[in-house]
């Protein structure tokens, strides 16, 4: 059964139609033919039955009457004493019973009297017995008497019968021959409908009578066929009448109702089948079409649009069909072009990309990546792959999903085949990714080259500055030296010329001055080596007075010689910031040169450092200068871009600020209004549980 | 493909169910039963066939008869015989002895073989026609009328009626086997019952004028079954009346038309009760094993127009077992 299910299931629509139309024609008709001909068959077989019962029933009371007749007469004749009377009554006898062959008169031993015969001559032999031995003693003491059932000398089935009578107290016996072949004839040749026949046994189970002439003087016939029959039971001479009828032949009738109701059964079916054939074409054709383009199309192949001229829903369908294909063709290509430009991208990019699961397994590298790693061990986590360290980074958002804030800024170092390389390592949680082929991102990006050329441009910045400060370097270290000079020699001279009142205390004064001038010398030469070192990021905890003091003191001379009104409004109570002091004293120096600059003589320069309501430090550095265009507000930070004359500037000094603040994780911005001054902003995070013991510190050291 | 292949199927299945559903509707034909007779006097016996054949159950449905009268013309009968045959009848009906000779001497010489049942002939198994009356075998069965047998029981009717006749004319047909059969048994009974009989050949004209010339009361006449003999009934029936002697036929036929009596089976019975024969083979039973029977009832007619005509007193205990014809005649029973 459920093989059948499913290789209907499998079956195309059309094949489906046919079988239900098939089906909804003939099971129907079946049905009511197995119920009809079931009823009419066993109606039939009551009918048949009814029948049998009448004709038997006439039959046998045909049967009766005549023997019961035949008795009669002979007891009347025998009881009105008129069988002694010559052969009057045995003629009348004979002619009232056609069936009657013979009458005989036997004495009292049995011996024939007197005969009246229908066929022979009516002599009797001399002591001829009439009576076999069973009647005559039966005779002796019955009524009546059956004899067996005979043959003539012409072969013709005869019975006998008698009755004992008296005559002048002598019991005698008159007997008669019957013939049977009437009453047989008639049982056997009656015409019966349908191959019904009867058959009459007697009380030896001798059938006697049959249509079937094979079957007579045999035992009862049990033909083994399955017949409808009935029997009746005649009861004087204990025969039994039987009527049968095959049932094959009773139920004929309706089996060729049934032969002829096959056949139309079959042209039904042949009909139906056309019908349904044609319906299942009709309605599934355009599904047929739209399934046969449907696999042209996902097999890439070219499809034509699947024309129909009807406007049912199958037409609808066909025509949405007709629409969705080409925009999904539309489509596909546009997603190849986008494949394709993504390809493009993603292995131009120059950056590492690669799929990683939940479960930190990289399921995908774009090429790039893998020539990186150099080999191809996707089976181990993306951590010990690309960091080859043993445990998930810590700011992994694998690992910590609800830090979604520095996807991007968790950085990596790994060691290449060319020596140490930086990478930028990032992570980006997809949400619509295909589960177990990887949730996220992770982006590698080799910034080894970025980093060095941002050192560089430091690096040029700084030796920029130093340019531009390097004549009020000279002027501050030469005023100090002069200075050292003028004692030295004056006191040579003095020393020369035996100036008595050169004491050791003035000597001593003489020394000390040269040894605050050469400190000096040596705090500004330090100063200016400290500030054009070359380093690398040195994280400490910077104390931003310290850093903005020492950075003036680097452009004092300068502000002193454009007579520069310099105003610090530094905080008392600053919290310390973490980062690099020396890059961050490079921006305010920066600062400072470009406000310097933009006051280009006289003029006011504010440089403030506070705590913003945040928690941030706030340094401003504010100038009342002639202010920057509006026009080069946005390409400030740009590299090589400046306002400046040519020989002035480098145009990467607010460059490497946005660099560097960008590295404390702070902001830098410049409002500006030309003519009015220019106020640059830095806010830089704290690090708030030291700030109050830093800030303690700082007042120590700065009492007042 | 596979649809083709479905109604492919289908349309054989549906045409074999056509085909196979057609005779569902093809009525069955009626058997077709030839019938032979020698003359018209024999038609009778064909209206007790159809008579019994009809009580039977048997419509024009179910039978139809191809009737050959050969008008007493022996020719003209095995003309009609070759004709009935070409025919290919279902089963043949003879309506006597010389029918059924002739018949089997056909179907013998040509080697067909279809049922025949003879509705009537005196002595068929000393005609050949069956081996034995129980079991016939061969293809006759048919009714024994008893007429050559019952030759010497009619003897003794004739003279039990009519006690006075001291000399009765036998006449027979030397070129009919019945009735040489006949004359036989009717010597044999002549014999037991001290009777003198006086033979007459009908075949030759000399024995009518024989009759005519030497008959006298006292005498009487004893016909045996010959067709020839019965064609001339109406001349003997002229001789007894014009010689006052009594003549005992053997139908009822033959005294409606003048003879004092007869004691036989009649055409009419002979024909109803061959029925039953046609009706067993045509339900399949072979006519050899269909055991030949007497006829169901034999008539003794006694025409009493007759009676008074020839002014002869008779015994009146047989008269218990006439059938009169003319019985209010004058005269009437015995005083």
């Amino acid at each position: 059964m459920k093989a059948m299910i499913d290789f209907m299931q499998s079956q195309p629509i059309r094949n489906k139609v046919l079988v239900f139309g098939v089906a909804m024609s003939t099971i129907p008709l079946l049905l009511i033919s197995i119920f009809y001909y079931s009823f009419v068959k066993a109606d039939l077989e009551t009918r048949i039955m009814e029948k049998q019962h009448l004709v038997l029933e006439n039959l046998s009371r045909e049967i009766e009457v005549e023997f019961s007749q035949t008795f009669q007469r002979i007891q009347v004749l025998a009881s009105l004493h008129l069988l002694a009377e010559k052969q009057t009554a045995l003629y009348e006898l004979l002619q009232q019973n056609e069936s009657v062959e013979e009458v005989v008169i036997a004495d009292d031993k049995g011996l024939v009297e007197k005969r009246v015969s229908r066929f022979d001559l009516n002599i009797t032999g001399s002591k001829e017995q009439w009576f076999t031995d069973d009647m005559w003693f039966q005779l002796q003491t019955r009524e009546k008497v059956y004899g067996q059932v005979a043959f003539n000398q012409y072969g013709q089935p005869v019975m006998k019968l008698a009755i004992p009578f008296y005559e002048n107290d002598t019991k005698k016996a008159v007997g008669v021959v019957v013939q049977l072949q009437k009453i047989i004839g008639k049982i056997s040749s009656m015409r019966q409908d349908h191959s019904s026949y009867i058959y009459l046994v007697d009380d030896k189970d001798r059938v006697i009578a049959h249509q079937d002439y094979s079957r007579i003087w045999q035992k009862q016939p049990s033909t083994g066929e399955d017949v409808i029959g009935v029997t009746a039971k005649i009861n004087e001479l204990n025969w039994t009448l039987v009527m049968e009828q095959p049932k094959m032949t009773a139920f004929a009738p309706i089996n060729r109702m049934l032969q002829s109701g096959i056949g139309a059964v079959a042209l039904l079916i042949l009909t139906v089948s056309l019908i349904s054939v044609w319906a299942g074409l009709y309605f599934t054709r355009p599904i047929v079409s739209i399934d046969r383009e449907m696999n042209n199309l996902k097999q890439g192949r070219k499809i034509s649009p699947v024309k129909m001229r009807r406007t049912d829903e199958l037409g609808k369908l066909a025509d949405s069909f007709n629409d969705m294909s080409k925009e999904l063709l539309e489509k596909s290509r546009l997603l190849e072009q986008e494949k394709e430009r993504l390809d493009v991208v993603v292995n131009g990019i120059g950056a590492g990309l690669a799929l990683v699961t939940k479960e930190y397994q990289i399921t995908w590298m774009n090429p790039i990546l893998t020539g990186w790693l150099k080999e191809d061990r996707l089976s181990l986590p993306c951590y010990a792959v690309i960091g080859g360290e043993s445990t998930p980074c810590q700011n992994c958002p694998i690992t910590c999903p609800d830090m979604d804030k520095i996807a991007d800024e968790v950085m990596k170092f790994k060691d290449g085949a060319n020596g140490e390389r930086l990478f930028r390592h990032r992570v980006f949680p997809l949400n619509h990714a295909i589960e177990k082929e990887g949730e996220f991102l992770v982006v590698l990006e080799d910034i080894t080259e970025q980093k060095q050329m941002e050192e560089t441009m430091i690096q040029t910045d700084k030796l920029s500055a130093l340019g531009i400060m390097a004549s009020s370097f000279a002027h501050e270290v030469n005023n100090p030296l002069a200075t050292i000079n003028v004692y030295a020699e004056d006191l040579i001279d003095r020393i020369q010329a035996g100036d008595e009142d050169l004491d050791q205390d003035e000597m001593e004064h003489y020394l000390r001055k040269i040894k605050e001038n050469t400190e000096r010398c040596k705090r500004i030469t330090g100063n200016l080596l400290n500030f054009s070192r070359k380093n690398d990021w040195m994280e400490d905890h910077i104390r931003v007075r310290e850093i903005i003091e020492n950075s003036i003191s680097l452009v004092e001379h300068q502000l002193k010689k454009q007579r520069v009104q310099l105003e610090l409004q530094i905080a008392d109570t600053l919290p310390v910031i973490r980062g690099d002091g020396l890059k961050l004293m490079q921006v305010i120096v920066n600062l400072i040169n470009n406000a310097v600059d933009a006051l280009e003589n006289e003029g006011r320069l504010v440089i403030s450092a506070t705590t913003t309501v945040d928690g941030t430090v706030s340094i401003k550095v504010i100038d009342s200068g002639h202010g920057i265009p509006a026009e080069a507000m946005d390409k400030l930070f740009d590299p090589f871009f400046t306002t400046k004359p040519i020989g002035k500037g480098t145009g990467l000094g607010l460059s490497v600020c946005y660099g560097i603040i960008q590295q404390f994780g702070g902001t830098i911005t410049i409002d500006s209004k030309p003519e009015e001054g220019t106020t640059v902003e830095i806010q830089l995070p704290a690090e708030r549980m030291q700030s109050e013991e830093l800030a303690m510190g700082n007042q120590a050291r700065n009492p007042a | 493909m596979k649809t083709k292949w479905y109604f492919f199927f289908l349309t054989t299945v549906a045409v074999s169910a056509i085909l196979y559903a057609f005779p569902g509707f093809k009525a069955d034909e009626p058997a077709e039963i030839g019938v032979l007779m020698i003359g018209e006097n024999r038609l009778e016996k064909f209206t007790g066939l159809e008579n019994g054949l009809k009580d039977l159950g048997y419509s024009n449905k179910e039978i139809h008869f191809t009737v050959k009268n050969a008008r007493d013309d022996e020719e003209l009968l095995d003309k009609q015989i070759e004709d009935l045959l070409q025919t290919a009848p279902d089963l043949i009906v003879t309506l006597g002895a010389i029918e059924s000779q002739r018949l089997k001497a056909e179907l013998d010489k040509k080697k067909i073989t279809i049922p025949v049942v003879f509705a009537g002939l005196a002595a068929p198994k000393e005609l050949g026609l069956i081996k034995d009356y129980k079991s016939p075998g061969g293809m006759f069965t048919g009714i024994n009328n008893y007429h050559a047998s019952i030759s010497g029981k009619r003897l003794e009717m004739l003279t039990s009626l009519v006690p006075n006749i001291k000399k009765v004319h036998v006449i027979y047909d030397s070129k009919i086997d019945v009735s040489k059969i006949s004359l036989k048994e009717t010597r044999i009974a002549a014999n037991a019952l001290g009777v003198e009989i006086a033979p007459c050949d009908a075949s030759s004209k000399e024995c009518l004028d024989r009759l005519w010339k030497t008959g006298k009361e006292g005498e009487a006449i004893l016909i045996l079954p010959s067709f020839r003999i019965e064609s001339l009934t109406e001349d003997i029936v002229k001789l007894t009346e014009e010689k006052k002697i009594p003549a005992m036929g053997l139908y009822d036929f033959e005294v409606e038309k003048g003879l004092l009596a007869s004691y036989g089976s009649s055409f009419h019975s002979q024909g109803y009760q061959a029925a039953r024969f046609v009706s067993l083979i045509l339900q399949g039973n072979k006519p050899g094993e269909l055991p030949v029977e007497l006829p169901d009832g034999i008539r003794f007619v006694v025409n009493q127009q007759t009676k008074d005509a020839l002014g002869i007193r008779y015994n009146e205990d047989l008269l218990k077992l006439a059938e009169l014809v003319h019985p209010d005649a004058q005269g009437g029973r015995n005083p």
